[in-house]
């Protein structure tokens, strides 16, 4: 028989809510209080930081300020994104043995495909890319995180209902620098959605229920929809003391660092290949690549892969992680050799392109 | 000593799930670290904070926390404690705790209770109890291949 699983939907409320209702529900289902839940939110503009991340160094904090953007720290690890109401997020709270698996790693692959198919429901090609992402045709729709607690498990996602790229990119500095149209073009490319491949904003009620039911089905639970409980909400009025002031926010504070992108540009046999590498010096790690040009990749989407293959890889395993890219699925680059593709990111990086940048 | 292919430590301490090792020192401080098992059930480790030394730490409540692959997740603590110092080496390359789990600790506390690791789990007892998480998680360790 299908397990009891809370239905909860807790509208759209400011950022400082909803990551309080984050802890309050992970610690209750850690403490044994509360069910395995389906949360449904949405948000208020706001920027939020993952866990591990500082606000000096990932937003712009003076834009933020005058538009109005509240800046929250979210409890489950991941990037920065910006959130407004036109995004649907959703979270499941179990526990870590609900799934059968042990290891975070396949729990998000589990859920990230059962979220995938929850937008094929709404005719949309969904699939989950490793590791985190659901994308179509390449381009990311939907993001995720998680945290744990003791046995409790915290797994959310958003889904780009809509978005506002321009804004989004102004918040995260991705390219505060000097916001081109061609950077903005270039993040358009990169993600999707729903309004845009269905040419409409499907009804919010829809989409609820695509999810639900893709989790009912794919988790073998039966949802019905509840309430906080008291106990829970004592826990919120608590958690909200936390979160609702400075020191949270400040939690990890690193002065703003030196987030100017590394570019590089080259003709290779087989085509001309452009890279912008985000790069993390103090750790030695790509944080991302945007890779652009006049080259011919079959298919096209095989180079977004690629980026998000090459997400918070150390630099010593560029040129291994670019191969095993390639030699795990069927692209055709012509006269291009794939590993042009970790040499280009090679020279963005090298000593000369750096003094240049 | 490996169960699985997770390496085993005999003359460590244990909490009761091998979630983190623990070393006695001279001074009567405890290193913390990670076990083979977590940095497996984790995956590619990205972040490590450690809370700031002089903080008291109550059991139950993470010396640190970790992120791995868009996890955040707390590196536990089973005893009352103050932080003493962190690995900044670790802090640095969160790598290490995937590559040498043993090597690479946390953090150094000091315990409320001088006989703190009297209630942790060493030698056989903790072999047999790491090998079953093993088995019965079906928990398989790699280092060599991350």
């Amino acid at each position: 028989m299908a397990v009891a699983w809370r239905l909860l939907d807790t509208g759209l409320r400011r950022a400082a809510d909803n990551i309080a209702l984050n802890r309050t529900l992970l610690e209750s289902r850690a403490a044994g209080e509360s069910p395995n839940t389906l949360r449904f939110l949405r948000f208020t503009p706001c920027a939020l930081l993952g866990y591990h991340q500082s606000a000096a160094q990932e937003l712009d904090l003076e834009y933020c300020r005058d538009h109005g953007i509240e800046v929250q720290r979210r409890i489950t690890g991941g990037g920065a994104i910006y959130f407004d109401p036109g995004q649907l997020g959703w979270e499941l709270y179990f526990g870590r043995r609900d799934l059968g698996v042990a290891d975070m790693e396949s729990v998000s692959r589990r859920l990230c495909e059962l979220a995938a198919g929850a937008l094929r429901r709404l005719g949309l090609d969904a699939r989950f890319r490793p590791r985190n992402d659901i994308e179509v045709g390449g381009r990311k729709i939907s993001g995720t995180g998680g945290v744990s607690e003791g046995e409790a498990l915290l797994f959310q996602g958003t889904l780009l209902l809509d978005c506002d790229v321009e804004k989004m990119l102004r918040v995260l500095r991705i390219s505060a620098q000097k916001l081109s149209d061609k950077a903005v073009a270039s993040a358009r490319e990169r993600i999707v959605t729903v309004r845009e491949l269905i040419g409409q904003l499907p009804p919010l009620s829809e989409v609820q229920q695509a999810l639900a039911e893709a989790f009912a089905q794919g988790l073998d639970i039966a949802l019905a929809p509840d309430e906080l409980s008291a106990t829970e909400q004592a826990r919120f009025v608590a958690a909200l003391e936390e979160i609702a002031q400075p020191g949270w926010i400040d939690l990890v504070a690193k002065p703003p660092a030196d987030r100017s992108l590394r570019h590089a540009t080259q003709k290779f046999p087989g085509g001309l290949i452009s890279v912008s590498v985000d790069f993390d010096a103090v750790v030695g790690r790509i944080k991302q690549v945007w890779f652009s040009g006049d080259f011919f990749v079959t298919p096209r989407r095989a180079v977004l892969d690629l980026e998000a293959a090459l997400r918070n890889v150390a630099l010593e395993h560029l040129e291994d992680t670019v191969a095993q890219f390639f030699a795990a699925r069927e692209v055709d680059c012509l006269q291009l050799d794939p590993a042009s593709f970790a040499r280009i990111v090679r020279q963005a990086l090298a000593p000369a392109a750096l003094a240049a940048s | 000593m490996e169960c699985n292919g997770c390496e085993f430590r005999p003359e460590l301490y244990y909490d009761s799930e091998y979630q983190i090792w623990l070393r006695r020192e001279e001074t009567g401080d405890l290193t913390v670290g990670m076990t083979d098992i977590s940095q497996t059930v984790a995956g590619r480790i990205l972040h490590v904070r450690v809370r700031k030394p002089g903080t008291l730490r109550s059991r139950g409540k993470p010396v640190a926390t970790i992120e791995s692959g868009k996890w955040a997740g707390p590196v536990p603590n089973v005893f009352d404690c103050v932080i003493e110092a962190a690995n900044a080496e670790v802090l640095e390359n969160p790598g290490l705790l995937n590559a040498e789990p043993y090597e690479a600790w946390i953090a150094r506390v000091k315990p409320a209770a001088p006989d703190a690791v009297e209630a942790l789990v060493t030698g056989e007892a903790a072999r047999s109890g790491y090998c079953e998480r093993c088995r019965r998680e079906d928990i398989h360790c790699g280092r060599g291949a991350r």
